[in-house]
């Protein structure tokens, strides 16, 4: 991963993991970053850090993200501009009014993704509306009841759910933006196989750190 | 061991006073406080109100026993909304904070909920996660929270060495179990409950069920103690096998139709059968 420790402990100081959250980074390449106020579902960040402790790939994941900060932009730029990998996970799904423009503003000036208003997934669904994911494979994972719909736009819909498109793959240079509307993390948190399964084939497809990394 | 009884089952047309005269002079030696049941105890009581309940409750010559509360079935700990779990954590907290105020030293949390939405392991972790926190609160204010075996109307820990690994998990002294031996209906025997979990036992709801009912339809599946399928002689030798001396909780799910206070007398003559191990 092109993330030096200086600047790892850096980001994370002005980020702040949880204490429960172990920092994959510094020993692989594998950086899971909840924003310091801005994550509004830290078991995410647990199921994420879990899933990707002993993974070696250059993938930066911001688990169930209100609004970015600005300051990221850099970080996931650069991430991306190495061949990187960067998931961004929408933690809005409860959200509504201010909160909800506001994320919806940052993901468009930080990461230039369009998103919709929170949808809720059982209203009116007939059985259990799974997420079913086309990439990097195929996998039907269980909803998180409130999801952020991702309209037209640049990239390619890698999931949907109860007919709405919900996750977004964009290459951005010889990096990938991954969006998820629907959170992933607390799947992983509470043991789901298929939502590890398809956590690391997205890791595999990620580029390996550069050499050096920590 | 001591006899004690909800305060929501006191007449909706009665005031407390009044109420826990009744309760008073049917035998009982204390009361339990349903947070959020009755006009006098909600969430936005004050803490004076709460210390003039406690007033009144020893003006009856009584103790209040325990603090419960059902707003967690609609404000569960394992909700996905962040802002529904955080206020079924502010309920627990809030439920601790009273009964200090009230002089008791237990609580009952209706733990998680799992639906058709919400699934059984994310309930279970997020139950887990929650509590543990709660319970290093409630371990410093010197109250026990007793997790509620709600089985069937939770779906969620529905045997009793699940319910013991669910509080292994947690790993804290101030959560154990609020055992109601009504609550198993038809997947158990209550007896077999108390064995288990014997010293992490916090308080006990006594009723009784009707097995062959089950948990739907129109029917109540509870009724009045000793008219039901539970098998009293055995839960009163499981009680002394464990060596449970706490409070017995009467909690009635169908009311008499007419002469109301009568329900109250009744119960606490059968709670004293109980007790007496008389059958």
């Amino acid at each position: 991963m092109n993330l030096s420790r200086r600047e790892f402990v850096a980001y994370t100081a002005a980020i702040g993991l949880p204490a429960n959250v172990r920092p994959p980074a510094a020993r692989h390449g594998c950086v899971i970053l909840p924003v310091r106020g801005q994550c509004s579902l830290p078991e995410s960040a647990t199921g994420y850090a879990r899933a990707l402790a002993d993974v070696n790939a250059s993938l930066l994941v911001i688990p169930a993200v209100l609004e970015i900060p600005q300051n990221l932009q850099a970080l996931i730029a650069q991430r991306l501009q190495t061949r990187g990998t960067v998931l961004v996970e929408s933690g809005a799904g409860f959200s509504a009014g201010t909160a909800f423009n506001r994320h919806r503003d940052s993901l468009r000036e930080v990461i230039d993704v369009a998103v919709g208003a929170p949808v809720n997934l059982w209203r009116g669904a007939a059985g259990v509306p799974y997420v079913d994911y086309t990439w990097p494979h195929a996998a039907t994972i269980r909803d998180f009841s409130q999801a952020v719909a991702v309209p037209a736009q640049s990239g390619d819909v890698i999931a949907n759910a109860a007919g709405l498109p919900v996750a977004l793959r964009r290459r951005i240079g010889s990096g990938t933006l991954i969006f998820l509307g629907s959170p992933l993390g607390p799947a992983l948190w509470a043991g789901d196989a298929e939502a590890r399964r398809w956590v690391l084939a997205v890791a595999r497809a990620s580029a390996p750190p550069p050499a050096g990394a920590r | 061991m001591k006899k004690s009884i909800g305060d929501n089952m006191i007449p909706k047309d009665w005031d407390l006073a009044r109420g826990l005269d009744l309760i008073k002079q049917a035998g009982y030696d204390g009361v339990e406080f349903w947070l959020g049941d009755m006009p006098w105890f909600q969430l936005t009581t004050t803490d004076a109100d709460v210390r003039e309940l406690r007033r009144k409750v020893a003006n009856a010559g009584l103790v209040v026993s325990n603090v419960s509360t059902g707003l967690h079935w609609a404000s569960p700990l394992s909700a996905r909304d962040p802002k529904v779990r955080a206020q079924a954590s502010h309920i627990v907290e809030r439920q601790i904070e009273t009964a200090t105020l009230l002089g008791a030293d237990a609580i009952l949390v209706v733990a998680g909920l799992v639906t058709a939405e919400v699934p059984y392991n994310e309930v279970y972790q997020r139950c887990v996660d929650a509590l543990r926190p709660l319970g290093e609160s409630a371990a410093r204010a010197g109250v026990k929270i007793g997790c509620e075996n709600c089985n069937a109307e939770q779906r969620f820990l529905m045997g009793p060495r699940e319910f013991a690994e669910f509080l292994n998990d947690i790993n804290s002294p101030a959560v154990g179990i609020h055992l109601d031996v009504g609550n198993i209906h038809e997947t158990g025997f209550a007896e077999q409950w108390i064995e288990i979990h014997g010293p992490r036992i916090t308080r006990i709801h006594l009723k009784d069920t009707l097995k062959h009912r089950g948990r739907c339809g129109d029917q109540s599946v509870y009724t009045n103690l000793f008219l039901g399928d539970n098998n009293w002689p055995a839960i009163r030798a499981a009680l002394t096998k464990v060596g449970y001396d706490g409070w017995l909780i009467a909690e009635m799910e169908a009311r008499y139709r007419y002469a109301p206070d009568q329900q109250f007398y009744d119960t606490a003559q059968a709670m004293d059968r109980l007790i007496a191990s008389r059958f």
